[in-house]
């Protein structure tokens, strides 16, 4: 009875059946729905050529990349925003340049009309993209399937089978059961129109598209939010100090767009201790095992302190800010005494691992304010000390036997000429070694210096931790977003949107019918289809047989010959 | 191929064109009105905002309100021993204090981030004979920061006979800075 067609090679069906599944696949590559080309005539023609062009995704990759450019002055030269001083100096050294620079606005990038211009373009671009994508979306996923076409056997996959019903009967028979498989159905609207019925499913599908462009706006306003008011920054800290979350403590401040000094979270940490415990033996030994920063926050100036334990995965959350522990190294204190008695320095010096596994460490000590001549120490800081062969080596990361090596200088530090210098480093150009070998000094241990240069102390150490700031409003709403947008676009890749139709004709022989079903779907990209339309017209088919039966019989209801083994459609 | 290779340069080069041009008349007309001096920000009176009140412990360990320095013009230096570019200023900033003394204007340091025995060695050798407040833990800073932008060492704030701010340097001050800002501080409504 039932005789399935191949996909006939000269699809004409009627232009009803191939309507448009709401969206038309060429628009979703994104050349700007099918834009004309050529040069517009009127005024309002350049217009519309205009927004096409804007909408574009083209036009949008463009200006991502003229972002991405235009972000680099920002990151080589210095920035208004984050370090002043540094764009000071900038002026000092290049005084042709500069002012050329600061009237393209490159000292303040992210602020300049053209870097504004460049975003704003491509966030109008991207939501004239969307936005009315989304609408044509929307409608797409209301429109009621198209009016069946006349010539059903046309049509990629057909089939036909006689029914002894008469046509309204079978066409009834197969809607019962085509609801059954909860298609979206659609019967003539004139009574003389014929006997038939469209059947459309995978709406879904157009549900997915939209919520993929909703949540991809979301992902875009989410992502501006975190960029216009969020900041990141880095903090080192040696134990026992103190520092409020203000632009001038923070040693990398990157503030967002619309961050100012006032918008930061005005809390304040202290880091009482530091402790860090490696394994002692084994064959990792001197591996880290934990780290513990014991700090004391307070969320406001005044506001009651908190103690808290900063571990590695264990960050500070305070007002919406989170504070991470990123590292930590050793900070020797020194104390340098001039020969008059005068203190001139005393204070933890941060020394930096220069071997992460044994955490020999160097440092700088600059002692500008020493007399008679400026002071400077190049210093090595070694936790767990062995002499190997007259050098001295660290064995183990933990603090066991600290010792530190310094190589003394004195004359001009060159600090005076007002350009800032790296703490970590020490000019030596004016500089005249004090002593040929260095000298080693243990924790208490006052190394005279010759020359009457007075005396430096290696006081003893503190650990010191490296913080990392970041507040990013826009972080949970992105991550939500992308995760709806992922969602969406399986959906729509998963779903497919699929036609079927059934059309009855009275048989030649002038009783029954012979009914002709039809089947059509986009996208079929999953494939799948041509089983789903064997077995469903199959199931037709039988079903109409058994509505004739169960007829005989007497006046059972349609809607119970419906098979319970409903085979499986896919959505 | 053609056709949409020339759609792909035309469409570049109208965006590239509208940006060049969005950007020129922009920076045109903003030009004339920017300060010539980046670092230099000054609040008309009427728009200066105040500056917080706080108590601090000076180098040497007498408290400091800064509320009593109300009815003079004051001028607020953010320094530290280890800051190469505060070193530069000190000279002018020892200059201007001793010229304005008489004038009922005060100078006072906030030493940040340093401690007390590096800080003192500084003002001793550089002359500094005004006093300073010790800010190792940046809580002076972060008040002014709430208020003002202060993102750096050295920054100077000039605070008027109302304890308003009337205007601040971003990095090292130089002479005619300070002393024009100290003139328009003067002026109060």
């Amino acid at each position: 009875m039932t005789d399935v067609h191949a996909p006939s090679d000269t699809v004409s069906a009627g232009a009803d059946a191939t309507a448009p599944f709401g969206v038309a696949e060429t628009e979703l590559d994104g050349t700007g729905g099918g834009a004309t080309v050529g040069p517009p005539a009127a005024g309002a023609d350049w217009l519309r050529w205009g927004w096409r062009q804007l909408t574009s995704m083209r036009t949008a990759l463009v200006l991502l990349f003229l972002l991405a450019l235009g972000s680099v002055p920002g990151a080589v030269l210095p920035q208004q925003g984050s370090d002043p001083g540094a764009v000071q100096q900038y002026f000092t050294s290049h005084p042709g340049l500069a002012p050329w620079l600061n009237h393209l606005g490159l000292f303040n990038v992210f602020a300049a009309p053209w870097f504004a211009a460049i975003y704003l373009l491509l966030f109008t671009s991207l939501v004239g993209c969307v936005v009315p994508r989304t609408f044509r979306l929307a409608g797409s996923a209301r429109t009621p399937p198209p009016r069946a076409p006349r010539n059903l056997e046309r049509l990629p996959h057909s089939a036909s089978y006689s029914s002894a019903l008469p046509p309204d009967a079978a066409v009834a028979v197969a809607a019962s059961v085509l609801g059954g498989h909860r298609f979206r159905m659609r019967r003539p609207d004139a009574p003389d129109s014929g006997h038939w019925v469209s059947a459309e499913k995978g709406y879904l599908r157009e549900a997915g598209n939209l919520l993929f462009h909703l949540a991809l706006l979301g992902v875009l306003v989410s992502i501006a939010l975190g960029g216009l008011f969020g900041y990141k920054a880095d903090k080192l800290l040696v134990e026992g100090q103190q520092f409020a979350d203000t632009a001038a403590a923070l040693d990398e401040f990157h503030p967002g767009r619309l961050v100012s000094g006032s918008d930061l979270a005005p809390f304040s940490i202290t880091l009482n201790s530091f402790t860090a415990s490696y394994l002692n033996s084994g064959e990792s030994r001197g591996q880290p095992a934990a780290f513990h920063a014991y700090i004391t926050y307070t969320a406001s100036p005044g506001a009651a302190p908190h103690s808290f334990d900063l571990q590695v995965n264990h960050p500070l959350s305070v007002d919406s800010t989170k504070v991470y522990l990123i590292g930590h190294g050793y900070a020797p204190v020194f104390k340098v005494t001039t020969a008059a008695g005068q203190v001139v320095y005393d204070q933890p010096t941060p020394f930096i691992p220069a071997n992460t596994s044994t955490f020999l460490s160097d440092g700088v000590v600059k002692v500008p304010d020493a007399a008679p001549s400026q002071l400077g120490f190049m210093g090595v800081f070694v936790p767990t000390a062995v002499s190997v062969g007259g050098t001295l080596e660290s064995v183990f990361p933990a603090a066991d036997n600290p010792v530190v090596s310094l190589i003394g200088y004195s004359g001009n530090l060159g600090v005076n000429s007002g350009i800032p210098q790296s703490v970590y480093q020490l000019d030596t150009t004016g500089l005249r070694q004090l002593t040929a070998a260095p000298q080693v000094l243990l924790p208490g241990q006052t190394w005279t210096l010759p020359g009457g240069n007075g005396k430096i102390t290696f006081v003893g150490y503190k650990q010191w931790v490296s913080l990392a700031i970041t507040y990013d409003p826009g972080q949970v709403p992105a991550l939500v977003c992308g995760i709806l947008a992922l969602g969406g676009l399986l959906l729509s890749f998963l779903v497919r949107r699929r036609r079927v139709f059934v059309r009855a004709v009275p048989a030649a022989s002038g009783t029954g019918s012979v009914v002709a079903v039809g089947g059509l779907a986009r996208t079929d990209a999953s494939g799948g289809f041509e089983d789903e339309f064997a077995s469903l017209s199959a199931e037709l088919a039988a079903a109409d047989a058994a509505a004739l039966a169960a007829d005989s019989v007497g006046g059972v209801r349609q809607e119970e010959l419906e098979p319970n083994n409903q085979p499986e459609t896919g959505a | 191929m053609v056709r949409a290779k020339r759609r792909t340069v035309v469409s570049v080069a109208a965006v590239a064109a509208a940006l060049l041009t969005g950007a020129l008349v922009v920076t045109l007309t903003q030009g004339t009105g920017q300060a010539a001096d980046p670092n230099l920000v000054v609040y008309p009176v009427g728009h200066r905002p105040l500056a917080p009140d706080f108590t601090a412990t000076s180098l040497t360990g007498t408290p400091i309100r800064f509320g009593s320095y109300r009815g003079k013009v004051v001028v607020v230096n953010f320094w530290g021993s280890w800051c190469d570019p505060c070193r530069r200023e000190a000279p002018t900033l020892a200059v201007v204090a001793e010229q304005y003394r008489s004038r009922d204007v005060s100078f006072l340091g906030v030493d940040v981030s340093d401690t007390p025995a590096n800080a003192l060695a500084f003002t001793r050798k550089e002359g500094i004979t005004y006093p300073s407040v010790n800010d190792s833990g940046y809580a002076v800073t972060a008040d002014f920061g709430r208020v003002v932008l202060v993102s750096a060492t050295p920054t100077t704030i000039v605070v008027d006979r109302t304890g308003h701010i009337a205007g601040e340097i971003y990095g090292t001050a130089t002479y005619s800075e300070l002393t024009s800002l100290l003139g328009e501080a003067a002026v109060t409504t």
